[in-house]
């Protein structure tokens, strides 16, 4: 028999039963199970991870209730974890705009994020990405941006070194970046780290959208390929430079 | 039948992960120097469509909301910011903004009106999860005013008086997604059909009382389960009885659930109650269930005794337990330890022709 590997998704709120359903229709040499997380008993037996979009603060304060919000705490420290949309806010190192007296999170990556950049529900846009270093970037990825947060720094100088080099994967037009985030007159380039919506770091993968509400897989695959099954932080691709922004 | 919101994007709704983006995709409103993105379009209004792998027979099928994909936790009702600020505190994914809680227009009784926008907009300042707020049944200017001032989602509701008692809402001319109440398979559809973008039970709000959610919710499950076995020819006399769009009931028939999110609502006091709708909404296939809470007659009782109390205080416990329940809803065990030591739930009403304020679901048509 074939070795499972066992992908959670942790469900305690928010679009989980899509990342399971996008999950069973990959094909890999690898068998996929899927568990949805719960409990620490549930986490204890994943080899990776996903935490969906929902509300940061509803999964929090259900993670901490459930007894998982140090496991998890722990997981994110040595094993690959993907979060979309608010699953991205808990993998931050900080974020701007928690609820009044603070949220938690769980941290892993060293970005620091803006949560429901874009405003209110009908400021929610969707968009065709142009996506690099996943295997197919041929075509566009449809984004949805459904109260999105916003990447506002890849990491801080004095992280440098603690954190493995990040690789971005997808960026939007600056054009597209919420007015209010943008000072009078500036012009935001096209590498203002506020562009980008999908990065890998290590093991880690932070997208701001929701790859788990359309059929295209690429990202579910890519998390499969680059994060988890790829072993150990260092085998980074080599993408081209204009994509790649590397810290430390 | 489509607006313009609606009619623009064909694509957006139906392309799937695989989309042709040769096309730009449309927008309903066009940002300067933004021409490569969509604002409110069909697809990200609805959507699923990408996930369901349907071939359309008409868009309105596809009005499956990603947003409350994103949801599946609980709403809790609150009419000012404070209640809105332990809403969030007690884990709530989103707040319902109402004049008065239903259990209070209940008891004082009067014309139950869309909620003064200043508070609305005081609770959307307050907290970060997204805001829904009410409007009576066929008032389209309150829905105009809603949308305007930025809320995140509409429940055009039986729980504040109707304006009109012929018709609903046209939702599609909103870009703001609505939910509407529904009591059988019939108006359920015939809400779809007007562009509400998911569905709850009715319940009998403000009761404390979870029988009427269940009937609501077994009367749904059980008349698709019903259509589901039916030939086509049976359909079309079907769609006829429960007075619902053909198209759409083929539609509920062949995905054997409801061609949008379904949550429940009204009477909801306890976790278990809580848990009993999710499973019920599962077992009929629902992908998910919400469930609004009538805890904040509590909450509001509390609010006002002073400040402090809030944590202490066994209503943002409940409410907090009904979070709970709502993610733990199959496994017994958890749900026997969270719904220790609440303390008394809301006072419960027994819903019959005596019930003061009336039967709220039977207002909608």
């Amino acid at each position: 028999m074939i070795d499972s590997i066992f992908i959670g998704v942790l469900a305690l709120q928010g679009a989980f039963a899509e990342h399971s359903a996008s999950l069973q229709r990959l094909e890999l040499d690898r068998n996929i199970d899927v568990i949805l997380v719960r409990t620490p008993g549930d986490l204890s037996e994943c080899d990776a991870l996903i935490i969906p979009g929902g509300e940061s603060t509803t999964i929090a304060l259900l993670a901490r209730l459930a007894g998982l919000l140090d496991p998890l705490k722990e997981f994110v420290k040595s094993k690959p974890v993907w979060g979309t949309c608010a699953g991205a806010i808990l993998l931050s190192e900080s974020i701007v705009g928690a609820k009044k007296g603070g949220q938690e999170l769980l941290g892993g990556t060293s970005v620091k994020i803006a949560r429901n950049g874009w405003g209110s529900q009908v400021e929610s846009f969707e968009v065709p990405l142009s996506l690099s270093d996943v295997g197919d970037t041929s075509r566009p990825f449809r984004g949805f941006f459904i109260r999105a947060p916003v990447v506002l720094d890849l990491s801080s100088p004095s992280q440098s070194g603690q954190y493995p080099p990040i690789t971005i994967v997808a960026r939007i037009p600056p054009s597209l970046l919420p007015p209010s985030l943008i000072e009078s007159n500036n012009v935001v380039s096209e590498d203002d780290p506020r562009t980008i919506v999908a990065l890998r770091q290590g093991r880690h993968l932070l997208t701001t959208f929701h790859p788990e509400l359309t059929e295209d897989n690429r990202f579910h695959e890519y998390f499969m390929r680059n994060c988890v099954l790829a072993g150990g932080m260092g085998k980074d691709h080599k993408p081209s430079t204009a994509t790649t922004a590397t810290f430390g | 039948m489509m607006t313009s919101t609606v009619s623009e994007t064909p694509q957006g709704a139906v392309a799937g992960g695989n989309a042709t983006p040769s096309v730009a995709p449309s927008r309903s409103t066009q940002r300067d120097g933004t021409p490569n993105s969509s604002l409110g379009t069909f697809g990200v209004k609805s959507g699923l469509a990408q996930m369901l792998k349907v071939i359309p027979l008409c868009l309105v099928v596809h009005l499956i909301l990603l947003f409350f994909r994103q949801l599946g936790g609980v709403i809790m009702d609150v009419v000012n910011s404070e209640q809105a600020r332990i809403a969030e505190e007690a884990g709530a994914c989103a707040v319902m903004a109402l004049e008065r809680v239903p259990a209070d227009i209940r008891a004082e009784g009067g014309v139950a009106r869309m909620s003064d926008p200043k508070m609305i907009k005081e609770i959307v300042d307050a907290v970060t999860v997204p805001v829904m707020a009410k409007c009576r049944i066929g008032h389209f200017v309150e829905a105009q005013i809603l949308q305007a001032i930025g809320v995140d989602y509409i429940d055009e509701s039986e729980v504040l008086t109707p304006a009109d008692e012929e018709h609903h809402i046209n939702k599609h001319n909103f870009k703001v997604p609505f939910v509407c109440g529904a009591r059988n398979l019939g108006e359920a559809l015939r809400r779809i059909s007007e562009g509400a973008a998911f569905i709850r039970t009715k319940g009998e709000a403000g009761t404390g009382n979870v029988v009427e959610a269940v009937r609501h919710e077994r009367a749904v499950n059980g008349e698709i389960r019903k259509a589901s076995a039916m030939s086509e020819e049976e359909l079309y006399a079907y769609a006829k009885e429960i007075q619902a769009p053909f198209h759409l009931l083929k539609e509920t028939a062949r995905l054997k659930r409801l061609p949008v999110v379904n949550f429940a609502a009204g009477g909801i006091a306890t976790p278990a109650d809580a848990a009993l709708m999710m499973q019920l909404g599962c077992d009929g296939g629902s992908c998910l269930v919400l469930a609004t809470v009538d805890t904040s007659y509590e909450l509001f009782a509390v609010v006002f005794v002073g400040s402090g109390i809030f944590k202490s205080g066994n209503a943002a416990k409940r409410a907090r337990a009904i979070v709970q329940a709502v993610t733990h809803y199959n496994n017994p065990k958890i749900l026997a330890e969270i719904s220790e030591d609440l303390g008394d739930a809301m006072v419960g009403l027994t819903i019959d022709d005596k019930l003061t304020g009336g039967r709220l679901a039977s207002r909608g048509w």
